[in-house]
């Protein structure tokens, strides 16, 4: 069978300053109908520049230097504009990586499903992506979906003249696990339904794993390893390939892997925290409200010396508003923290100075944490001369420096501006900034959820290390299970700013008590074509907590939210969800 | 979307009603004394005092203030100084001959360069691009005296086509004035047109690169298509505001170039009524220029409500 | 994947050097800043150039055309145009330089204070402002300028109650997208004050803005100045000056257009020149001009 989609040797550049960037460099694959190709790769790999050109799309300033594309017979780069154009959408089309943003806002989604062609009616498409009343949706504008409907309408709209190869741009980003897996599986069965020749392009070998038929690993824009999916992901031979695929944090992981140059995987036994070591902070009963809508109901945990506690959820689970609390950066609106020093109840301006230095944040985009006009160093002498730390130019000078040693960087990178690091430098530097006032309680808010697989192992480890050597309290929080099961000591598993479940990380992960805990680690997507879900599909539930009588407890600190079987679903994915963006 | 239109329009109440009150304090500010002016150098002592009485002008500022607004909410701005007839008749006369202008120059203005923009957004870095980026770089970098004078030069002097000055008053017809109209609202329309084209330019651009034109694009739609149905209504909207400062700002730029052309227009009077210290007559026209600004971006609020569906579902914070 | 990354980028330059290199990428900068750096020059040597007194007429040799003597003829009164036009930089320059850097700065400081408070501050500022907007700049300069008198000093101050409402706009725009940035989030966190804040994480995040601001700031002011001139609420008339020239020399424009030209041509420049300082720069600093009204 001669495949829909191959690519020959196809390189492409950017003009930049006069310079020619090349983005991929002799790229050939080819893709059939009824399978899947996904292309994987790290950010900067030219993943989705040779997505777009499969549909004859180039970035403004780029252009082929050599190679061709071939889609259904015909030379993409070769045709006519009107041709061009028909081949788009009939033959192949593209779903864009943010949905949200790949709509058109002034337009009703049924008009800019119907426009994209074909005879199917639009109510007809929506039912397809399993959208519930399609009539009354379609008639909706773009801003009164859910990101996980908005997905849906864009895969509805590039179905809808019925291509025959469809490229999927990192269709699942910035969706919650649970609506990810939703959207992968329909992605699947509509592939087979309808045979089209699936073009997947993403980061995350989980979803590559559950979907691909064959794997094309690229890195910097040249084709690293091509295989099936089940051999590459059982005998990985190149060592970058083997590098990525152990990088990736797994459900069950005992402890933080550590990734050899070979690509060999070892397994770092988590630190033991003492019996008897003092609380660091504590939360009791915490609220926290936006305006007239409560984030947070009645939250409370306690953190250890020397400990990771993980807070788990999703997006709207209150997780980050209670990082933020804690941090002095919202006041909550009923119960009480304390340090072991003082109370946590005021605002950070408010809190004494010796208090402040203790609790430090680290936030989840590195890109934006560090003022882009000031040096790292000085973002790091900053604290150091503010907390009093350090006292003089020199001493907060060299303070800094070995802030920037501890968090294993070159301390010659002091004079640089952010811009002139990695994500993952970034990120260490906004650790080392944390560091700086000599906290006992680090909150760590998603810290490695904007980075590259590899880079995210490492710094996991740098959080591993540093509350190993500085005996830290750490509030690790991640939606991502399998990375909280490598660090975290205990977890907290939080939905809708309520906790339906806590206990050690151990005894959470082998025996999840909450139906809610159990659809989590379901939805999980394992780097493993052949992994089976670690718990069974989990029965619809309805809240049973009562006043007196919150818990069922599991024994050694492990308990969950009483909850009872429900024959109505409570937390239909696809139920059209108010976004609370102000 | 009731509580936006309404939300807006308290608003816009609330800046009219601080305008006056800065209008009024400002006036109450310029030098001199108005009964002193009236009666000349030489009046007594008494008939100022008389003037300052019939004029109300020795009560309480606030007080005055108070009567002013009333007055002014029924129509009645008061007595002209000079002419010593009412205000409001003669500002509606000369008003109606600026409008004239106003009208012909939004339409051409407005219609022009909109297409202009977005003609040079699309062809971005390209002849049609620099050629209309050029023309409105200079448009913009002339003062509205200097296009007037050019004008004059060209199509009064060089080619006798329109009059160069107006030689009726303010009661002239429309008949009469509409020759004499042109070229005061070709310069007007140059200048303002220069920011419109701007700005429609860079908001196309903007929304061109953005990731829904290019899904819509990659869905195979026609180039017209995609620019009419996709991009316009988006790029169209930070371009609205644009428009109604503009049209506002007409008021304002009409003062200029009315004096060129000598043309019987609000502009001219309150040239005229500033330098008579004919208060009245300026606190109407700044009333009148505040309304004019006020409801320019009331419009706009309403127009981007049409363009944008987020703000016809749900609110928008400031 | 070692535990030392890698050097990236190669070695920093200062701030100001960045500056100037990404500023020299756009010609149109270079050329605006060249063309107002000449009239700056211009002004500030007007005496060395010319011999001519500007403002002494000559009545004998009054409405000359273009020639060796008076190489751009002369006016009414007989005064040498091609000096009234050299020196009359002096007076656009300098009042709207003032004026410019006034309306900037206040309005920098105020729109930053209004992002970064927010609140009823915010809310009672923004009121005030639309109001002072709502009324024609036109108009609010001549009220001014007849309350005062018609000194440098009063312009610069008319010119400044009519642009800082529209630099504050700007400058809050701009500013509001850095405060919930996550390095102010993290100053806050420490405990810093407003102030502190300010200067250190937001005023360095704008200074691309307040840059473009200025020079196109500055272009109106020169505009509306040179208007103010020619309505003869300016510059008191024997001051050379190219909008008060302009009004003078219209009714002889057939006669000697030079007097009418030559101020025309002198002011066109400097506006242009200011004008393609501001859009190379906005564009060499990705500054979002979109966010300015008009």
């Amino acid at each position: 069978m001669t495949p829909l989609v191959s690519v020959n040797s196809l390189s492409v550049a950017y003009r930049s300053g006069g310079r020619r960037i090349p983005v991929v460099h002799e790229v050939s694959l080819e893709a059939a109908a009824g399978r899947t190709l996904a292309l994987v790769g790290e950010s900067g790999s030219g993943k989705s520049t040779l997505a777009a050109a499969l549909l004859g799309h180039l970035r403004h300033g780029s252009h082929v230097t050599g190679g061709s594309v071939t889609v259904d017979g015909r030379d993409v780069f070769a045709l006519s504009a009107p041709e061009l154009r028909r081949l788009r959408g009939r033959t192949v089309a593209m779903v864009a990586q943010n949905a949200g943003q790949a709509l058109t806002p002034s337009m009703r989604v049924g008009r800019q499903i119907a426009e994209a062609g074909g005879d199917i009616p639009v109510t007809e498409l929506l039912d397809q992506v399993r959208l519930p009343r399609p009539a009354e949706l379609a008639r909706r504008y773009p801003h009164e979906l859910s990101g996980g409907q908005q997905q849906r309408v864009a895969l509805a709209m590039a179905l809808a003249a019925r291509p025959k190869v469809l490229v999927l741009d990192e269709p699942t980003t910035g969706l919650d696990v649970v609506t990810q897996r939703g959207v992968l599986d329909l992605i699947a069965a509509l592939r087979d339904e309808l045979g089209l020749a699936a073009v997947l392009v993403s980061h995350d070998l989980g979803v590559v794993a559950h979907l691909a038929d064959e794997v094309c690993v690229l890195q910097s824009g040249r084709v690293v390893e091509s295989a099936p999916t089940r051999q590459l992901f059982a005998l990985p031979e190149q060592p970058y390939t083997k590098r990525l695929l152990a990088s990736v944090p797994r459900l069950d992981d005992a402890g933080l892997a550590l990734v050899r140059e070979t690509g060999e995987r070892e397994i770092r036994p988590k630190a033991v925290v003492p019996e008897d070591a003092p609380i660091a902070v504590s939360a009791r009963d915490i609220t926290v409200d936006y305006g007239s809508s409560r984030a947070v109901h009645g939250v409370s945990f306690a953190v250890r010396r020397g400990e990771v506690l993980a807070l788990v959820g999703e997006s709207g689970s209150g997780k980050s508003t209670l990082a933020w609390a804690l941090a002095g950066l919202r006041t909550p609106s009923g119960g009480a923290m304390s340090h072991e020093s003082g109370d946590l109840a005021r605002p950070a301006q408010r809190r004494p100075m010796s208090l402040r230095r203790r609790v430090q944040l680290v936030f989840q985009n590195a890109d934006t944490s560090l003022n882009p006009r000031r040096s790292v160093g000085d973002a790091i002498r900053r604290p150091l001369r503010f907390f009093g730390t350090a006292s003089g130019r020199t001493e907060s000078a060299e303070r800094a420096r070995q802030l920037i040693a501890d968090v294993r960087l070159d301390p010659a990178l002091a004079d640089r501006l952010p811009a002139q690091l990695s994500g993952g430098q970034r990120q260490r530097i906004g650790i080392a900034r944390a560091l700086a006032g000599e906290p006992d309680v680090l909150i760590a808010d998603e810290i490695t959820t904007a980075l590259d697989v590899s880079v995210q192992a490492d710094v996991l480890h740098l959080v591993d290390d540093l509350r190993r050597e500085r005996d830290l309290a750490c509030l690790f929080i991640s939606h991502d299970l399998a990375v909280v099961r490598g660090i975290a000591d205990r977890v907290v598993v939080l939905r809708g700013g309520v906790v339906v479940e806590e206990g050690p990380t151990e005894a959470v992960f082998s025996a999840p008590q909450h139906p809610y805990t159990c659809r989590l680690m379901a939805a999980a997507l394992e780097p493993d074509p052949d992994a089976q879900p670690p718990v069974e599909a989990t029965p619809d539930w309805a809240d049973a907590a009562q006043e007196g009588e919150v818990w069922t407890d599991h024994g050694g600190g492990h308990r969950a939210r009483r909850w009872r079987p429900a024959g109505t679903p409570d937390d239909n994915p696809t139920a059209p969800v108010a976004e609370g963006v102000s | 979307m009731l509580s936006f239109v309404a939300r807006r329009t308290v608003a816009a109440l609330g800046t009219l009603l601080l305008s006056s009150l800065l209008v009024f304090l400002a006036v109450q500010a310029l030098p001199g004394d108005v009964a002193t002016q009236v009666l000349g150098r030489d009046a007594t002592p008494q008939a100022v005092a008389e003037l300052r009485g019939s004029l109300g002008l020795d009560r309480p500022a606030f007080e005055r203030y108070g009567d002013w607004m009333w007055g002014a909410l029924h129509g009645d701005f008061g007595t002209s100084l000079v002419s010593g007839t009412a205000v409001g008749g003669d500002v509606a006369q000369y008003l109606g001959n600026s409008a004239l202008i106003a009208l012909i120059t939004i339409l051409f203005a407005v219609t022009g360069s909109l297409l202009l923009g977005i003609l040079a957004g699309l062809y971005r870095d390209r002849w049609p691009d620099h050629l209309i980026s050029t023309v409105s770089l200079v448009g913009m970098s002339v003062p509205e005296f200097v296009v007037a004078t050019v004008l004059v030069l060209c199509f009064s002097v060089a080619l006798p086509w329109f009059p160069a000055v107006v030689l009726y008053g303010p009661d002239a017809t429309v008949g009469q004035l509409l020759p004499a109209v042109w070229l005061p609202a070709l310069a007007l329309a140059v200048v303002m047109a220069a920011y419109i084209v701007r700005m429609a330019r860079t908001s196309v651009i903007d929304v061109m690169a953005s990731e829904y034109v290019t899904t819509a694009r990659l869905k195979g739609l026609s180039t017209w298509r995609v620019v009419t149905r996709h991009a316009l209504p988006s790029a169209l909207l930070p371009v609205l505001h644009v428009i109604a400062l503009n049209v506002a700002w007409l008021l304002g730029g009409v003062a200029v170039v009315e004096n060129v052309f000598n043309y019987p227009g609000i502009g001219k009077l309150m040239l005229s009524s500033v330098q008579n210290r004919d208060l009245p007559v300026v606190q109407a026209i700044a009333l009148i220029s505040a309304v004019v600004y006020v409801v320019c971006n009331l419009a706009a609020d309403l127009g981007a409500m049409a363009l944008n569906p987020r703000l016809r579902t749900r609110g928008r914070t400031r | 994947m070692t535990t030392v990354d890698t050097v990236r980028a190669d070695a920093p330059a200062p701030r100001a050097a960045r500056a100037w290199r990404t500023l020299r990428s756009s010609r149109a900068a270079v050329v605006g800043l060249a063309i107002v750096a000449v009239h700056v020059v211009i002004a500030l040597l007007a005496p060395l150039l010319t011999s001519y007194d500007p403002i002494a007429g000559n009545a004998s040799q009054a409405l000359l055309g273009p020639g060796g003597a008076h190489w751009a003829g002369t006016d009414q009164y007989g005064r040498d145009v091609l000096a009234r036009v050299l020196y009359g930089g002096r007076y656009a320059l300098g009042v709207s330089v003032a004026a410019t850097v006034v309306s900037v700065a206040l309005g920098t400081v105020i729109g930053c204070a209004t992002a970064l408070r927010g609140g009823w501050f915010d809310d009672v500022t923004g009121r005030v402002l639309d109001a002072v907007l709502a009324i024609p700049a036109v108009l609010a300069l001549l009220v001014v300028v007849t309350a005062l008198g018609t000194g440098p000093a009063v312009i610069v101050l008319a010119v400044a109650v009519v642009f800082v409402p529209q630099v504050v706009r700007v400058v809050r725009g701009a500013a509001l997208a850095v405060v919930p940035a996550d390095y102010v989030t993290a100053a806050r966190a420490r405990g810093e004050g407003t102030w502190s804040i300010l200067r250190r994480e937001i005023l360095p995040n704008i200074v691309d803005v307040v840059c473009v601001e200025f020079a196109m700031r500055a272009s109106w002011v020169v505009l509306l100045i040179s208007s103010l001139s020619f309505l003869g609420f300016g510059a008191d008339p024997p001051t050379p000056d190219w909008g008060l020239m302009v009004a003078e020399n219209r009714t002889a424009i057939t006669v000697v257009p030079m007097a009418s030209v030559a101020p025309i041509i002198a002011l066109a420049t400097l506006v242009i020149g200011l004008n393609l300082a501001a859009d190379g720069l906005s564009k060499a600093w990705g500054v979002d001009r979109i966010t300015e009204g008009f």
